[in-house]
């Protein structure tokens, strides 16, 4: 799987944390690579190996200076590629800095979300063109946070629309960036939606269905795409918002957030929501991107609340009550003790698409889905539609982006 | 509690009994598919030619009555007559379903519609998939 998400540009850091030049170099490990993130005297951002290459140094203790990062030690320089500038210890004339460079990867901004491409060189995708990362700054939220267990169970969450009935429950009433839409009737009279998942270009669309007004259906209809993106569908006017998984190594990752609109700014209110950790944000440990409730404190669980009806699980907010339940399961669930069923073939799906598709990569050199700018270009929806229809088709405008439209709702 | 050392005392002995899987071709265009499954070793699933069961209510119901999960196969544009037989047998039972429709390449969404409209209330799970070799990925998932 590391070489399947090297193929990609994945989020790596949030621009504020490179906020301009010469600012102090940030640690971020990404795929299991120890890396160091900085911004040189010019603005040109730099994804470098952390250590020098001396006798191994963090790096983070140099002093971004002078177009260079120079190592705190012995005062070896590297430049934004990771290319050694200066030995000083060494005569200029010798040319031994020539033959020292550290791996570097490319760093771009854009969406407010420095991306980074991990793969071979001369292989890079498109660029980022999540709808999300294309809108005006002041219409989109993004956030990460740290999630103690491997990535591919946190998707598997993600794409799962069958706990949001129950582990959610207390949420839709009272999330000030879920309640009040009017397609949440549908959700509350029917407890048991149906599921069609179907292939998409980058990976699968995933569609719960519940009944709506006579000879209708209320359909939710989740992207994915490869390797760990996800859409979740509409409620009312609220936000659209979803996920990216980043693997930080096997057994933590990445869990990036984000909210977004197309044609109007948030509201304070909303803002103000999501600055707070309500919707699919959470409130921080001071100082890291470690969220408050974690498993240190038992997630801040509350059995009164659990109680009371106000939580399902007991554990405050959407994404904690994801993120605590993942974590639990092991830093990489034991997928040998399961017992699957109906309802979990999104997640079989998904599984089946993902190896198919890394084997492919390998065997036969096969380009794997979701790298094309199209189908990033994608949109989850809300949809009530007709007994017979095909979701796919009836809603297949509504599954891409439309310029100058809002995600078609309920 | 969840780290990596302590998911090494996590207890290690088989929590659930396997389940029995009846696997229905409900047309004729499935049985190809069905007989590959057949070929692949899995223990606890049970393969049937749907519209002989339709046929046959007293094999339709030994069928079905032996099995935990129901998993129909069926290739849109082909005539799934036999799912509301069947479906409605499940039904009665409380049998969990689940359609997995191949839609072949080049196929009009009219003949996917068509096959959908039949499966829909039957299905408490829909894939549609372009290829067949999903299917085992589905049974292995459910201990077939």
């Amino acid at each position: 799987m590391g070489k399947f998400f090297r193929r990609y540009w994945i989020p790596a850091l949030l621009a504020s944390e490179l906020p301009g030049p010469e600012c102090p170099p940030v640690r971020v490990k990404l795929l299991s690579e120890r890396l160091l993130a900085w911004r040189d005297t010019q603005g040109r951002l730099a994804l470098t190996d952390e250590f020098c290459a001396h006798r191994g140094v963090s790096l983070w203790f140099g002093r971004n200076e002078e177009n260079g990062l120079r190592c705190p030690y012995h005062g070896w320089k590297y430049d934004h590629t990771g290319q050694c500038i200066e030995v000083p210890s060494e005569p200029t004339e010798s040319g031994f800095c020539q033959k020292i460079k550290l791996a570097s990867y490319p760093l771009v901004e854009r969406g407010g979300v420095l991306w980074t491409y991990m793969g071979p060189a001369g292989e890079e995708p498109a660029l980022p063109e999540w709808e999300f990362a294309m809108v005006p700054a002041d219409r989109r939220f993004v956030t990460k946070r740290t999630q103690e267990c491997n990535w591919l169970q946190a998707l598997e969450g993600g794409i799962d629309s069958s706990h949001v009935s129950w582990l959610h429950r207390g949420d839709l009433t009272r999330d000030p960036l879920f309640k009040g839409a009017r397609g949440n009737q549908y959700n509350l009279g029917d407890a048991r939606p149906v599921f069609e998942v179907v292939e998409s270009p980058g990976g699968l669309y995933i569609g719960a269905r519940r009944n709506a007004e006579e000879g209708k259906y209320y359909w939710r209809i989740t992207q994915w795409v490869m390797p760990s993106f996800t859409m979740i569908p509409p409620r009312g006017d609220h936000p659209v918002h979803g996920h990216f998984w980043i693997p930080i190594d096997d057994e933590n990752c990445w869990a990036w957030s984000y909210d977004y609109k197309v044609t109007r700014s948030f509201t304070p209110e909303e803002l103000s929501s999501m600055q707070a950790g309500k919707g699919i944000h959470v409130q921080y440990a001071p100082g890291t991107f470690r969220p408050n409730a974690n498993k240190n404190n038992d997630y801040l669980m509350d059995r009164e609340a659990q109680k009371r009806g106000e939580t399902f699980s007991g554990i405050s907010g959407i994404a904690m009550q994801d993120a605590s339940l993942q974590e639990s399961m092991g830093p990489v669930v034991d997928r040998t003790k399961e017992n699957l069923v109906s309802t979990d073939n999104g997640i079989i799906m998904a599984r089946h698409r993902l190896l198919r598709s890394v084997k492919a990569m390998i065997d036969k050199g096969v380009t794997p889905p979701g790298l094309a700018a199209d189908h990033m270009r994608c949109r989850s929806a809300a949809v009530v539609l007709d007994h017979d229809q095909l979701f796919v088709e009836a809603a297949r405008d509504a599954l891409a982006i439309q310029p100058g439209l809002e995600h078609t709702t309920v | 509690m969840s780290s990596a050392h302590e998911a090494r005392f996590r207890i290690d002995a088989p929590n659930s009994r396997p389940r029995q899987i009846a696997v229905i071709a409900i047309d004729a265009a499935s049985e190809p598919w069905l007989r590959e499954l057949q070929g692949v070793g899995l223990t606890h699933a049970h393969f049937f030619d749907g519209a002989e069961l339709a046929a046959d209510r007293l094999r339709l119901v030994d069928a079905i009555g032996g099995c935990d999960v129901v998993v129909m196969l069926a290739t849109a544009g082909s005539d799934q007559g036999a799912v509301g037989v069947i479906g409605e047998e499940c039904s009665r039972r409380r049998v969990s379903t689940t359609g997995l429709l191949y839609c072949p390449r080049g196929l009009t969404d009219d003949a996917v519609a068509a096959s959908l409209r039949r499966m829909r209330p039957w299905m408490l799970m829909l894939v549609l998939a372009s290829a067949t070799g999903y299917a085992e990925d589905v049974l292995r998932s459910l201990r077939g």
